[in-house]
């Protein structure tokens, strides 16, 4: 009996000791292990989707409806600015698809998107964001749910890089990961939060870690080292897709205020970034990455942000939030707010309307020819009895 | 004097049922049975609100009132489900609260159509919303496959509850008088302070339980911050052990050993809230992202992620119930 009393509290930490003596994989060791493939073709399409929030309190049918219309939408303009034919080739899903919901939303999440890109032909990437993690749910079972969804890209293996799940997607002249790697599109997942000590008031927004850094170089110094094998381009361009801004958000921004000509700068930005704000963990990514070509940096996060900046060559802007879970901003024409005046000017809207949509990037480089272009237009889209308001604005 | 108490606190006769006969026992136990039933539901109904109070909050702040009274509305429900949940559990409480006979069906009468008031409103808001087209559908779904049809029948079932109570309560009291001896403290000074504690500890109770049985699945143990995720889930099946010692040990037994038993129960449940903080805190500091990347689900009070001072509150409450125990003991003690 003495002896079963011993035994009983070791059997009960016996399923955490197993789980959590997994092999921790070397992210170095395995980098192929990270990348998927698409092929590259001329006006290759991104649609980029953010914050849906879907939570307890959401009617998912509601939500449902306005992303049928966002991705009809989408479709249609695509068809009728590039041709029949041409179509959503990617949906970037960059984070907080869920806040507070449960299991039956990231199914009926996961059936929706499954169901949409059999009728659209798109594949889609989901990146974590900080509320994807704060759900009625383990989120090591919508890791594995969202990897094993048919046309769901997604990558989430037990390893020594930080962050649930960072992935690259190359765009090859073949679709198979031999060929010539043409755009680079990773997908990173900026954590959530942290506090700085066990007993700290707050919580500061997480960045992405320098380990995620090198994984990106190691990635991008492959597929250069695959080019030059195969006599291919070495100076392959990118786009970064991932949830949390950086600290370049608010510098850019500051120096566009001080002298308004600085940087190109287009959008609205109605509230501060959410980024982590510390000089003590500032993510050195955007900096290393855009030494590497990286053209694009787009992120999510600040519902009432789509203001985006050219860096030199490098764009970063935050994408316009789908749906209206949450919050997010009402643009009023009579706002005195000298932000949102400068949004209305920018964008040549002359109504009211939410801040809420969609972003599209198109790759318009020739197969033959990559050069790092890509256009950039925002989707406003607002559900309204008398007639949808739709505007698409390009950067 | 160790050992003798030791024997004390689990000798039979040390409890109000040993001086009573079968079938009070087994009433008793039948009533004890139902209420942790009741609790259950309370707890996972009140988790479920918690979200969505959450959201509500999380709207607020951000600055979409309209957004924060659209949401909460279509979650009324679930609000609702709660309060049906609590008083139903309530109810059976008053039970043993048999001060007198005349206390106790007062008791049961007043939570009884307090049931029945939230049943009923939760019916006629669901009705009304999909009248208004709230709803698309009686099964529109989100947060579940039936909703709001499954709360629609969850209204239904208490409003079953509560006439049962109001009708047949009061013929199966003169029938078979419910005669075992009040378990519930019954104080007369600074009662209002009491009360409020014991709201306060049963939504503690209430949030604990729930967090412990969904955080076994919930909870990610597996991502690097395992120390963190017992020191959790530690404090919430501490949580959880203090109420149950509270109503199916301390209340079980005779007057004179609750004065004698309360101190060193309570010092024991302060030693025992100690060792869960320390792992806690001990846990937070091996991984400081560990509440956002492993934890937060059960959190919904930290959602808002730069408040950590949420998730501190969340530990520190076994400290918060067994400090106010000790000083209850002590006072007590005192009195004696």
């Amino acid at each position: 009996m003495k002896k079963n009393a011993k035994v009983f509290p070791l059997l009960l930490l016996t399923p955490f000791v197993l789980t959590s003596c997994g092999q921790v994989k070397k992210y170095a060791e395995h980098l192929d292990d990270y990348v998927f493939t698409m092929k590259y073709h001329k006006n290759f399409n991104i649609l980029q989707l953010t914050d849906i929030h879907w939570n307890i309190n959401s009617s998912t049918y509601e939500s449902e409806k306005y992303m049928d219309k966002v991705l009809a939408e989408a479709n249609k303009h695509i068809t009728a600015t590039q041709g029949a034919g041409a179509k959503i080739d990617l949906v970037e899903l960059t984070g907080d698809m869920f806040m507070l919901a449960n299991a039956y939303h990231v199914d009926s999440f996961i059936k929706y998107f499954e169901k949409k890109s059999e009728e659209y032909g798109f594949k889609y990437a989901s990146i974590w964001g900080n509320h994807d993690r704060h759900g009625m749910y383990n989120p090591n079972w919508i890791a594995e749910r969202f990897a094993k969804a048919k046309n769901s890209l997604y990558y989430e293996p037990n390893d020594d890089l930080y962050g649930r799940s960072n992935f690259m997607i190359n765009l090859t002249a073949d679709g198979n990961k031999g060929s010539e790697v043409k755009w680079q599109i990773s997908n990173l997942d900026s954590g959530a939060s942290f506090s700085e000590t066990a007993l700290s008031p707050f919580r500061d927004y997480d960045y992405i870690r320098k380990d995620q850094t090198e994984w990106w170089i190691s990635e991008y110094n492959k597929a250069v080292v695959n080019n030059q094998n195969l006599g291919g381009s070495d100076d392959i361009p990118g786009i970064a897709y991932y949830h949390i801004p950086q600290e370049e958000n608010q510098k850019l921004y500051d120096e566009v205020q001080k002298n308004p000509t600085s940087h190109k700068n287009k959008f609205f930005k109605l509230e501060g970034f959410a980024d982590n704000g510390n000089e003590k963990y500032a993510s050195n990514f955007l900096d290393e990455a855009k030494q590497r070509n990286l053209k694009g940096a787009f992120m999510g996060h600040a519902h009432n942000v789509d203001w985006t900046v050219t860096w030199d060559d490098l764009v970063i802007g935050l994408g316009v939030k789908t749906g209206i879970e949450l919050y997010y901003a009402h643009i009023d024409t009579k706002s005195e707010d000298p932000d949102m005046k400068k949004g209305l000017a920018d964008t040549g809207i002359t109504e009211n309307f939410d801040l809420i949509g969609a972003s599209l990037v198109t790759i318009t480089d020739e197969e033959s020819n990559i050069e790092g272009k890509f256009d950039l237009e925002h989707l406003y889209l607002n559900e309204r009895k008398g007639g949808d308001f739709v505007a698409w604005v390009k950067y | 004097m160790g050992e003798i108490l030791m024997k004390k606190f689990f000798s039979k006769d040390s409890f109000v049922l040993s001086s009573f006969g079968k079938a009070q026992r087994r009433q008793s136990l039948l009533v004890s049975i139902v209420l942790v039933v009741l609790f259950i539901f309370s707890a996972l109904t009140f988790f479920n609100a918690l979200y969505a109070f959450a959201d509500f909050v999380g709207s607020i702040v951000s600055g979409s009132p309209d957004a924060a009274i659209r949401d909460i509305t279509r979650s009324l429900p679930l609000i609702l489900s709660c309060f049906m949940s609590i008083w139903g559990m309530l109810l059976f409480h008053a039970l043993f609260r048999n001060v007198s006979d005349e206390k106790r069906i007062k008791s049961i009468k007043k939570n009884a159509i307090a049931l029945l008031a939230f049943a009923t409103v939760n019916f006629i808001a669901i009705i009304v919303m999909l009248i208004m087209g709230k709803f698309h559908s009686i099964v529109e779904g989100a947060p579940s496959p039936l909703y709001p049809l499954d709360s629609i029948i969850y209204s239904l079932i208490y409003v079953a509850i509560g006439v049962f109570a109001l009708v047949y309560l009061k013929k199966l009291q003169e029938k078979i008088p419910y005669v075992v001896p009040s378990r519930g403290a019954v104080v007369s000074k600074f009662r209002g302070l009491y009360c409020t504690f014991m709201s306060f500890w049963m939504l503690i109770a209430l949030f604990s339980t729930a967090s412990f049985f969904l955080g076994l699945f919930i909870v990610d143990f597996v991502h690097g911050y395992l120390l963190y995720c017992i020191g959790l889930m530690l404090i919430f099946f501490v949580n959880m052990l203090f109420i149950g010692v509270w109503e199916f040990y301390y209340n079980e037994l005779k007057e004179e050993n609750k004065k004698a038993f309360l101190l060193p129960l309570a010092i024991a449940g302060l030693v025992v809230a100690i060792i869960a903080i320390v792992l806690y805190l001990v846990g937070l500091t091996t991984g400081l992202d560990g509440p956002s990347n492993a934890g937060f689900g059960v959190l919904p009070v930290a959602f808002a992620a730069s408040v950590n001072i949420a998730t501190l509150i969340v530990a520190f409450t076994p400290i918060i119930v067994s400090v106010v125990a000790v000083i209850r003991g002590l006072l007590l003690r005192k009195k004696k």
